[in-house]
């Protein structure tokens, strides 16, 4: 890069106020990587839904997993970022799957709750029979419908900022005040997605 | 073959923390640099305030050329290897002191001369068995000036706990005495960070708000720390965080004596039968160049400063440049991980700031009590910090109240994610026999060169010094309020942003790749920049003292020009 880029680097207040602008969730352009086309079939997305339900469940609390985006965050995210992993992820649908075939002789999103708990016990312990790693496959699908609750909508998930909501995080600041980092006072949400089509903020 | 460029009088290897503000000196000077740096210029614009962006996904990090070249891990010289894909570096201008927490310290006196010290203290039985700790070639009082250039060059918030010997309790009374004060204020507290400083005081502790690379005013034309809190890991979008690329790195090509050569990704020094180096090889988009330089300053991080001087083999070096005495590599090591988090039974909103926006506490570290029976030397520093992501916090323990699903967690996490909060612990760590860098024997990088090996093990005086630390740190949280706290695993230190020798300095070429003035004491005119020439941590983050003694290595270049440069 030519040196005199770094000079024209120097920043002005107007630059800073100008490159600082917060862009509304509202005027975003779609996440980079939706191309509108599921990773998942109708099935799988079933499977999937069900599984983040019983992960987070909607009830009297709040919403739950799905109402909070993590399943459309996960879409966006194996069709693109994370693309990497799709295969091995719908492979993790299937196992789950079979194996609440195998031990309910049910499909997994047409079992009761208590069936489906049952499931995500055996995972998370590792004494669910037919996946590679029944553990791995629970803390990755744990860790992803977290990753989509609580990112930025930019994503895909934490939809109308329900995730935030749910745990209290204000948003993303372009300046935080002293009054905004005191303990034991409720901080105004700011519900913005800080990532505009430029990427910038 | 390789094209050669028109010679210069240093080339410096890396433009990152260390490379970066050496090149202030020698460009001041008027001699000719190249900088050589893998990345390339990052546009502050572009940085994120975004989780998963600079924190799960680590993309701000995730250069390639780095990430091609991630060390392998291993517990033991016969051990397997391990590996991870993500670098704890970057390539840039600047490199990782645009995403660094930019905690920027000075060590205590203790820390240049800890085995001299410890002996007179308690005893030689009190030095740890296996250590090759040596005291520092030079001592605090030599280094003084220096950290004082950083202070000011790079800008330094804080306040000052001893000038000349007098005592500020404000400040670090700890600390080793300095010239004069900080160039600006420290960062302002924070809501919890302020209370964690009250009840330290009542514990007879002597918190302060610890020294960083951030304005927390307008400094040298650009604006204070806006604690927007995307600093861990992120680039700072308003250039409030004092990286080399906002610093000396300009101040240098202002000069006009300072050429970037961007996206060059150096895979040799090389050096003649006498000995002595005449330049770098790299390659850039596929072409190789040389670059003859009468000087060579290697600032590539620890883990690759070893690997480049083993990699470059020659007539005169059969084993790996300045490696006649078989001690590149040695005397490597790293900060522990030991950190200790807390549950508030109420929000105490660390959602903003940054890590350096801290309550630090000294009263625990280095050898400021008595270690008598205590079966360990040096200590720990204890900080808790703000910024907490939105993931994170989600992710967090349920200190055995909530299972990890279901809708018990659900109530338990929407309470509790507002509530808890780590605290970031450093402990002195010392040189082992059999903790070293070398190359590993399977992994290569795309070019067909090995990438660099960490054999690296636990130790008994430092798991007991983390272990006293975490202990401390427990008392503190509880003191404050908390009604649970979790200690994290002392493991050994893997691939880390604290990673310390592998071309440590000292007046014996036998156990020193480096003589005094960060000079190889094979090969004259190469010098060595960045913690890899350290021989002790501290119980502090790495970069002033990196800064520093980078800043004297250059200044001294400049000062032995003829008999150096030849």
């Amino acid at each position: 890069m030519p040196q005199d880029d770094q000079e024209s680097r120097t920043f002005s207040r107007r630059t800073l106020i100008a490159g600082a602008a917060l862009v509304p969730v509202a005027a975003l352009a779609p996440a980079a990587p939706s191309s509108g086309q599921s990773v998942f079939s109708s099935a799988e997305r079933k499977t999937l839904e069900a599984f983040a339900n019983r992960l987070v469940p909607s009830d009297e609390l709040g919403p739950g997993a799905v109402e909070c985006g993590a399943v459309s965050y996960i879409d966006q995210a194996l069709g693109g970022a994370l693309a990497d992993e799709k295969t091995s992820f719908i492979q993790g649908l299937a196992d789950i799957d079979a194996y609440a075939r195998k031990a309910h002789n049910t499909a997994f999103a047409d079992l009761s709750d208590e069936q489906k708990d049952a499931v995500l016990t055996a995972m998370e312990q590792g004494s669910a029979t037919g996946f590679e790693s029944a553990r791995a496959v629970f803390a990755r699908f744990r860790r992803l419908t977290l990753e989509g609750m609580f990112c930025d909508p930019y994503y895909g998930g934490n939809t109308s900022f329900r995730g935030w909501d749910m745990i209290r995080y204000p948003g993303p600041r372009v300046a935080v005040s002293p009054d905004d980092q005191k303990m034991r006072v409720e901080i105004k949400p700011y519900r913005r997605s800080a990532l505009g089509a430029n990427n910038g903020h | 073959m390789a094209i050669n460029l028109k010679p210069v009088d240093v080339a410096v290897i890396g433009l990152g923390a260390a490379g970066g503000v050496a090149v202030l000196p020698l460009a001041r000077a008027g001699l000719k640099v190249a900088g050589l740096e893998a990345g390339t210029w990052m546009d502050p614009r572009t940085f994120k305030p975004d989780e998963l962006h600079n924190n799960v996904r680590g993309l701000l990090t995730s250069v390639p050329k780095a990430n091609q070249e991630v060390p392998t891990v291993r517990n033991s010289s016969s051990g397997p290897t391990r590996r991870g894909n993500i670098h704890p570096m970057m390539n840039a201008v600047g490199g990782t002191s645009i995403h660094y927490w930019a905690q920027s310290w000075r060590l205590k006196a203790w820390d240049f001369k800890t085995r001299s010290e410890t002996i007179k203290r308690y005893g030689a039985g009190a030095i740890p068995k296996g250590t090759t700790l040596e005291d520092w070639p030079l001592d605090y009082d030599e280094l003084e000036p220096y950290y004082d250039s950083i202070e000011y060059e790079v800008g330094v918030s804080g306040k000052a706990g001893n000038i000349q010997g007098k005592i500020d309790p404000e400040g670090n009374i700890f600390e080793a005495p300095r010239k004069r004060e900080y160039p600006m204020p420290p960062l302002r507290g924070s809501g919890f960070t302020d209370h964690m400083g009250e009840v330290a005081k009542q514990l007879g502790w002597h918190p302060y708000r610890p020294p960083a690379a951030i304005n927390s005013q307008e400094y040298q034309g650009r604006p204070g720390c806006a604690f927007h809190g995307y600093c861990n890991r992120g680039g700072c979008h308003i250039s409030a965080k004092n990286s080399t690329a906002v610093t000396t790195i300009p101040a240098a090509v202002k000069t006009k004596n300072l050429t970037i050569f961007d996206h060059a990704h150096v895979t040799r020094i090389v050096a003649g039968a006498d000995g002595r180096v005449t330049g770098v090889t790299y390659i850039k988009e596929g072409r190789e160049y040389f670059q003859p330089a009468k000087v060579v300053l290697l600032a590539s991080y620890t883990y690759e400063n070893s690997r480049v001087l083993l990699l470059s083999k020659s007539k005169a070096y059969p084993n790996g440049l300045s490696n006649n005495h078989g001690q590149v590599g040695r005397h490597y090591f790293a900060h522990y991980q030991s950190g200790v988090s807390a549950l508030f039974p109420y929000d105490i909103n660390v959602w903003y700031g940054t890590p350096a926006q801290a309550s630090a506490v000294d009263d625990w570290a280095d050898d400021g009590y008595d270690h008598a029976g205590l079966g360990f030397i040096g200590g720990t520093t204890l900080q808790p910090y703000t910024e907490m992501h939105p993931i994170e916090a989600a992710s967090m323990s349920s200190y055995g109240f909530a299972p990890t699903w279901g809708s018990k967690w659900k109530a338990f996490v929407r309470v509790n994610a507002a509530r808890w909060v780590s605290a970031y612990l450093q402990t002195s760590t010392f040189p082992y026999e059999d903790i070293y860098l070398d190359l590993d024997t399977e992994v290569k990088d795309p070019l067909g060169d090995p990438v660099c090996r960490v054999t690296s093990l636990v130790k008994d005086n430092e798991r007991r010094a983390c272990d006293y630390g975490q202990k401390k740190m427990e008392e503190w949280f509880r003191a404050a309020g908390a009604v649970q706290v979790s200690r994290a695993p002392i493991g050994p230190p893997g691939v880390s942003t604290h990673a310390y020798g592998g071309t440590r300095i000292g007046d014996n070429p036998e156990t020193n790749v480096l003589d005094r003035w960060g000079f190889s004491h094979e090969a004259p005119n190469l010098g060595v920049l960045g913690a890899s020439v350290m021989g002790t941590s501290g119980a502090r983050n790495p970069t002033q003292t990196a800064q520093a003694l980078a800043w004297r290595t250059a200044d001294h270049l400049v000062k032995s020009w003829k008999s150096i440069a030849g």
